[in-house]
């Protein structure tokens, strides 16, 4: 995306103003989770994890109808500017996703 | 009557009439207006001040406007303490929804993120746009995701008119668009939805046959 050179700066203003209310460390992992919804396809979604995350056909297919089913599930993990990065991956795929520490 | 996606030499095919063609250019549009107007009501609210900067590039050209509010907003996150307003718009904030369950946070994130999410969806709809142009609707494989996410952010915005907020709702949708009569425009934006559900289900069908498998289950992204 447009902003690769920005998000290091946008990294270094997050974890800063995190900092003080919730001691939030730059190495602490992340997780990406996304949420069930009526509206995307569950062909689409597949296609959304097997192409994003090179998740395996089976795994994808997993991760889907774990969404379907559980209402959600976490589909990668990393620190915080890859769980920033791949939600806004997710919600430019039209995915409700949100990012949360693990 | 259309054909759906189907594989092609070097991509994807589906043979539309040209009202069809039309009507989903016109529905990428509507859509790029809702997102332009947030783009606005964002810039403006988050106190950006670089109107009276007196940059020469204002109102020169379409381009370079849209680039330079582009990294003024992104700049107006950066060292605002303000948070974005949300969305008013249902669709809008269906399209820019929030990043996190913590509400302070999402704050944060959306101040960071929007408009980088916002203008790459533009990117994706005046793509398609572009590729609705030519008959029958060639989509290279390099194109397709775009193409893709521009057609599934279309169906977000009919689904969140027609209030599809549960799968009982979404079931109660398709079968409006099967009676097949001349209705409403509510029964209008219901065969439309349905429409467009089969036409995104048969390119992304005819794209998953193309992912490549990648090494075993668990290993994920390794090189």
């Amino acid at each position: 995306m447009s902003t690769a050179a920005g998000s290091t700066l946008t990294q270094e203003q997050t974890e800063f103003a995190t900092e003080s209310s919730e001691q939030a460390r730059p190495d602490r992992p992340y997780c990406v989770v996304v949420w069930n919804d009526p509206v995307n396809l569950m062909s689409y979604v597949s296609w959304v994890f097997r192409s994003h995350f090179g998740h395996s056909k089976r795994r994808a297919h997993e991760l889907m109808m774990q969404v379907h089913e559980q209402g959600r599930a976490v589909v990668s993990e990393g620190d915080r500017e890859q769980a920033e990065r791949d939600v806004t991956a997710m919600h430019r795929y039209g995915l409700q996703s949100t990012l949360e520490e693990s | 009557m259309a054909t759906a996606f189907r594989a092609a030499s070097s991509g994807y095919r589906a043979d539309l009439q040209k009202h069809e063609r039309r009507l989903l250019s016109s529905l990428c549009g509507d859509v790029t207006e809702l997102l332009t107007r947030r783009g606005r009501e964002a810039s403006r609210d988050s106190g950006d001040g670089t109107e009276d900067s007196g940059r020469p590039s204002r109102g020169s050209g379409g381009e370079a406007d849209a680039l330079f509010a582009h990294f003024s907003a992104e700049l107006a996150g950066l060292d605002s303490e303000e948070p974005l307003p949300l969305p008013s718009d249902p669709v809008v904030r269906r399209l820019l929804p929030d990043a996190s369950e913590d509400p302070e946070e999402a704050d944060q994130l959306r101040r960071l993120t929007e408009s980088s999410l916002r203008e790459s969806q533009l990117a994706d709809l005046r793509g398609a746009r572009m590729m609705l142009e030519t008959s029958p609707v060639t989509i290279p494989e390099s194109g397709a995701a775009a193409f893709g996410r521009a057609l599934n952010t279309v169906r977000l915005t009919l689904a969140t008119r027609l209030e599809i907020d549960s799968d009982e709702a979404a079931a109660q949708v398709h079968r409006r668009a099967g009676t097949g009569r001349v209705g409403d425009s509510e029964q209008f934006m219901a065969e439309i939805y349905t429409f467009i559900t089969w036409l995104q289900e048969s390119l992304f069908e005819a794209m998953l046959e193309y992912v490549p498998e990648h090494g075993t289950e668990e290993e994920g992204s390794d090189t």
